[in-house]
């Protein structure tokens, strides 16, 4: 166990660790470009050195072992001369894009200049002309003028998929990271190569020109929704003045689930919130659904957009006489694997002990029957597409003695056992091509879907509820591998929206019932009390990290930031 | 695209080394030989057959200077331009040669013959200035032998390997 | 004087062409049998040690003391390498020694081997040497035919195999792990040190990688003994040493000679002097990488320490001549173009910096230069030395130096007059 001195502090190091990771866990900086802890270390971009006591040359931070002993200094006269001979060097041939480049206000190239390097140049040749805005691939844009050569994405592409598009070309100062001509840059995980390009030479096409960082100013802590791994991530938001609007998902370190890195559907998928089709308001429609079914448009009776307090008691009335009819046997509940674990829980406590009905199921797709969720490539993605199956089959969202699920909802449908059905965020007209789901969601006397965007289920549905993004919720979802991770609200929901939590205590409350407290804090005292995988979780354990439950029954020293 | 021969050579080479990517180069120059030049086609196909991305293989390929990945003519003249053969007068011999073809040093003849192509010290300095056309040296190389050379090459008549008069070694 | 010669000895032999019974006849192989025979591995170690050989290749380290770095209880094979790269600027004396006595080389690269314990050595040609790649291959068949290689050689227990590998035209395949990673099928990028070759190498094994004329050294040391090999040339820098040498001088060549020569002698003595009785205007000793040296400087000894003394080092033993016709910013400008060609480009410095270095002085060269360039140009070349990689940042640097410190007044007369004064006339 090593001690050194680094800037006069002295600390012991426990593993074998690099000058550079020790000067970040101490939180000083030592500026660097080709040093990823991600990936292999090759200590070529120069700009890491410092000074060690009785070495007679510069250190490469990155590269060089503490040792016993070593005098560490990262700021001394010496390193700054180097540094701002280094930074002189990048720019040389550096093109003055930063006007016109993505990266300009988050650039370690500017950054770095600014704190280390020359006010001025003394160029005075021709710079070196390249490729501009060259297309590499779905995502990914090339500006080869303004690398720099650090390597990084190469070594990204070799090392993470392994698949090994980017290359350096030629050599000296005629080196290039270009692709073999006719290949594209389409590996699943393309767009990491743009956060870990320190400077705008690989940018993201969908964020291409959109805003500039000093605009975002909503930087949200969050959770992909889009399968299983949930992916920790940020999501970039643009202020109010200029439009609120999500504009970019980024990976959030988090070494116990995804890393460094994220897939590109997840991180390019969010253009759902700002889509014009999206459900805003909810609707109520009279008359038989058959004929609407039939027909395949609205014919009979049109949706009539409706204000949720008067919806809600129509629902509520609805509900009342079927389950004082036919018993709460008539009516059941899809609940996806999509939705929060806070929104499972009051829902199956509205579903299973407020209403008293055993059909309650999230199980659509095959690959939710199966007891753990496989991985789809190796890396991140994993099979089962929604982000909360764990937290569904943790929350027992599954049919009580006596329950019907899924398809066997459908089959009480279409013969008229099941009278009412509510269905959240499943499109099962689509999820089940080959049965005849239409005409059994046809013969329901109350449909009530609840969605983002409209589908062909939705077009079938009495009741139409517009659902809000993970971006727009405060909760948790739980990953495969049974951690609970939250998510945070980053976008202000529509003004006429209302949240799951609150249309199931509103819909409740007209049926003459309490649901309890909604707020996630006050949700999880209820879900800590009750006996089951998260008992004695409280919401203020869940840490920025997530939490594995067993981890909350050792004392608290974990969940600590990196 | 690639004969048998050359196919088996390149088998034999990835066999004889502990690691078999060691033979990446050595394949590069049988397949160069064969084709004329690195094409596309000559990537893949020598990627395929190591294990290695096309990217990987036109990355170390076109880090080396004797890798042709543009077409290239029959024959090839690398004239050393570096410090010891100036000394003795190659930017002459240069312009002399690209007058006599009618093409600039990095280009290649109309007829597709010839490609020009300047190259760094080839280790003949005590016999400067010194070429070499299909990798076979000529030093001590004036105008005159140079239009020699050149007629010679077009007739066909130009000696392969050896030593004596037309391929002298430094010494 | 007359001096013994030890390398290039076959060449007072009248039509030698190379050949195994050729080199065994006139005393070839006799120095493995001894030495597999005779001694250890440690006691050739041992030998080659106290010999004060110094790799010839340009760095000068001792080779005894690298072949000693080789980790003997390693579990993971040991490689020896032959660097047969010779690229550095003014040196071809080792395309000699393999086109003329190859087998003085395999002999040394067995020797060698036996040392340090490797069972595979790999020769690393050049690719340009294409007839030099043939002569090796035939010697190494030769060799192998008669039991020189393979298994089990001369009864001893010993097997080596060689193989020749050619590379495809890379400067940088001259430094030591360029060459490794070269060799492992990449991008000859040198790698960062630690670790050394001789404890991840080749294929992360120990590694030693040596120079063709230093290999040749090896089987008379252990012929001759250590301290024959002492006796030749000053005690810091012993044995015979081939110095290429070329440009302006009657008789450019390869001389063998010890390093107790002077410069004055190796180039007025061996060399015929300056050519056309010419006034000797610069001289560079050891590879263009070497900082120039002037007339004050030619009674400098030919050994690694005056040379370093002097302010420019042996290197590759290249001694470029250049006469009073000669353009010392014309000097810079190619000089400086090859370093801006051959740097490899993963160090920013070296990258960028090769690159400016070439352009400044292109641009000086053609008349027009302005006056802050040279105190740039000295600025630049201090910020590229001692900060990267491998030294090919260093080796562009120093060269622009010293003809900014010997020759500066040149320089000056290019910016001001925004012409070359030799334009027109003029060696080049």
């Amino acid at each position: 166990m090593p001690t050194l001195k680094i800037d006069g502090v002295e600390v012991t190091v426990p593993t074998p660790m690099s000058i550079l990771e020790v000067a970040r866990t101490l939180g000083i900086e030592v500026p660097h470009y080709c040093y990823h802890p991600g990936l292999s270390v090759v200590g070529q971009c120069r700009l890491c050195q410092v000074e060690v006591e009785r070495m007679p040359k510069l250190a490469t931070a990155c590269n060089t072992m503490v040792a016993d002993g070593m005098v560490v200094w990262t700021h001394s006269p010496k390193v700054e001369k180097a540094r701002r001979a280094v930074m002189e060097f990048y720019l040389l041939n550096h093109p003055l894009d930063c006007p016109v480049c993505d990266k300009g206000g988050e650039c370690p190239l500017q950054d770095f200049t600014l704190k280390y390097g020359p006010g001025e140049s003394r160029f005075a040749e021709e710079k070196v002309q390249r490729v501009k805005h060259a297309v590499l691939g779905p995502h990914i844009v090339f500006d080869a003028e303004r690398c720099i050569l650090c390597t990084r994405c190469v070594r990204f592409c070799h090392e993470v998929p392994q698949t090994g598009e980017l290359a350096v070309f030629s050599r000296g100062d005629r080196s290039e990271i270009t692709l073999f001509p006719g290949k594209v840059l389409d590996n699943a995980y393309s767009g990491n190569v743009i956060d870990l390009c320190p400077v705008g030479a690989l940018t993201s096409r969908q964020y291409r020109f959109q805003s500039r960082p000093w605009d975002l100013v909503r930087h949200t802590d969050s959770v992909c929704p889009l399968c299983s791994n949930g992916c920790n991530v940020i999501l970039d938001v643009r202020h109010r003045q200029r439009g609120e609007e999500l504009l970019r998902i980024r990976p959030r370190e988090n070494q116990a689930v995804n890393r460094w890195w994220m897939c590109d559907e997840g991180r390019f998928t969010f253009g759902y919130f700002s889509d014009s089709a999206r459900l805003r308001v909810p609707t109520w429609r009279e008359g038989h659904p058959t004929d609407a079914a039939m027909a395949h448009s609205p014919l009979g009776p049109r949706p009539v957009a409706m204000g949720f307090d008067d919806l809600l008691l129509r629902l509520a009335r609805g509900i009342r006489r079927i389950v004082e009819a036919d018993g709460p046997e008539a009516v059941g509940c899809v609940a996806s694997s999509r939705l929060a674990n806070e929104e499972l829980f009051l829902i199956r406590r509205f579903f299973r002990d407020i209403l008293g009905t055993p059909h309650l199921d999230f199980r659509v797709r095959p690959v939710q029957f199966q007891a753990s969720d496989a991985s789809e490539d190796g890396l991140l993605r994993r099979t089962d597409k929604t982000a909360n199956r764990r937290g569904a089959r943790d929350l027992g969202i599954l049919p009580g003695a006596g329950g019907l699920d899924v398809a066997g909802m459908l089959a009480a449908a279409a013969n008229g056992r099941l009278k009412a059905l509510f269905l959240f965020e499943e499109d099962l007209v689509r999820e089940y091509p080959d049965r005849p789901v239409r005409e059994a969601l046809g013969r329901l006397e109350i449909l009530v879907v609840s969605n983002l965007l409209p589908n062909e289920t939705s077009g079938l549905a009495h009741v139409v509820l517009p659902a809000l993004g993970f971006a727009e919720k405060e909760g948790s979802f739980t990953n495969f591998q049974g951690r609970i991770q939250k998510i945070h609200r980053a976008l202000t929901p529509h003004v006429a929206s209302r949240s799951l939590p609150e249309v199931l205590r509103d819909l409740a409350r007209d049926i003459g019932r309490d649901l309890g407290p909604i707020e996630p804090a006050r949700v999880w005292e209820a879900i800590g009390e009750a006996p089951g995988p998260y008992q004695g979780i409280a919401w203020k354990d869940i840490g920025p990290l997530g939490l594995l439950p067993e981890e909350s029954r050792e004392p608290r020293a974990k969940n600590k930031e990196p | 695209m690639i004969s048998n021969e050359t196919k088996q050579r390149c088998d034999g080479l990835a066999r004889r080394y502990p690691e078999k990517r060691s033979a990446l180069i050595p394949m590069l120059h049988a397949v160069q030989a064969e084709v004329g030049h690195l094409s596309p086609e000559a990537i893949e196909w020598v990627a395929a057959a190591l294990g290695l991305s096309a990217a990987d293989v036109m990355s170390v390929a076109s880090f080396y200077d004797m890798f042709n990945l543009e077409r290239v003519g029959k024959h090839m003249i690398y004239v050393c331009h570096n410090l010891s053969c100036s000394l003795l007068g190659v930017e002459r011999l240069i312009r002399h040669l690209e007058n006599r073809l009618g093409i600039r040093m990095g280009e290649t003849t109309p007829d597709g013959l010839i490609t020009l192509k300047r190259m760094e010290c080839l280790a003949a300095c005590g016999t400067a200035p010194a070429i070499q056309i299909d990798g076979n040296f000529y030093e001590q190389v004036t105008p005159q032998i140079l239009d020699d050379l050149l007629d010679r090459l077009r007739d066909g008549r130009l000696h392969a390997m050896g030593k004596g008069p037309d391929g002298m070694s430094g010494r | 004087m007359t001096f013994e010669k030890v390398l290039t000895k076959y060449q007072d032999i009248p039509e030698y062409t190379g050949t195994i019974d050729e080199y065994i006849a006139h005393g070839g192989y006799r120095a493995l049998p001894k030495a597999l025979r005779e001694l250890q591995p440690a006691e050739v170690i041992e030998q080659v040690k106290r010999s004060g050989l110094r790799g010839r290749g340009g760095a000068g380290f001792p080779c005894g003391v690298k072949w000693g770095f080789i980790p003997k209880d390693s579990p993971k094979p040991k490689y020896l390498v032959c660097n047969c790269d010779e690229s550095e600027p003014g040196t071809f004396k080792d395309r000699m020694l393999i086109e003329e006595d190859p087998h003085q080389l395999i002999e040394g690269m067995i020797i060698s081997s036996y040392a340090i314990g490797s069972r595979l050595a790999f020769l690393y040609c050049r690719g340009e040497f294409v007839y030099g790649a043939r002569v090796l291959e035939r010697a190494i068949r030769e060799a192998t035919l008669r039991g020189y290689l393979g298994k089990n050689i001369l009864g001893s227990g010993f097997d080596l195999d060689i193989h020749l590998h050619r590379g495809a035209g890379a400067y940088i395949c001259g430094e030591e792990t360029g060459l490794l990673e070269s060799l492992e099928g990449k991008r000859g990028q040198p790698r960062p040190k630690p670790p050394f070759p001789a404890i991840s190498g080749l294929y992360r094994s120990p590694t030693v990688v040596n120079n063709v004329e230093t290999l040749c050294n090896v089987p008379h040391i252990v012929l001759r003994g250590a301290d024959w090999y002492i006796g030749i040339g000053p005690p810091k820098s012993t044995g015979p040493r081939l110095f290429s040498v070329s440009g302006h001088v009657e008789r450019p060549g390869n001389y063998e000679l010890p390093m107790s020569i002077t410069l004055r002698e190796l180039i007025f003595e061996h060399a015929g002097g300056v050519k056309n009785g010419r006034r000797l205007k610069a001289v560079i000793p050891g590879g263009s990488s070497a900082p120039v040296l002037t007339e004050q400087h030619l009674d400098v000894g030919m050994d690694f320490e005056s040379l370093a003394a002097a302010g420019s080092m042996s290197g590759s033993g290249g001694v470029i001549v250049m006469d009073d016709t000669v353009c010392m910013v014309r000097v810079g400008e190619i000089v400086s173009r090859f370093y801006h060609h051959e740097s490899c480009g993963q160090c920013t410095q070296c990258r960028e910096g090769t690159a400016w270095l070439h352009k400044v002085l292109r641009r000086i060269e053609h008349g027009q230069g302005r006056k802050e360039d040279l105190d740039v140009l000295l600025d630049m070349c201090d910020n590229m030395k001692g900060k990267t990689i491998c030294v090919l940042s260093d080796a562009a640097a120093m060269p622009i130096e010293s003809y900014l410190k010997y020759f500066r007044e040149e320089f000056e007369a290019h910016v001001r007059e925004r012409a070359c004064p030799f334009e027109g006339k003029g060696a080049f």
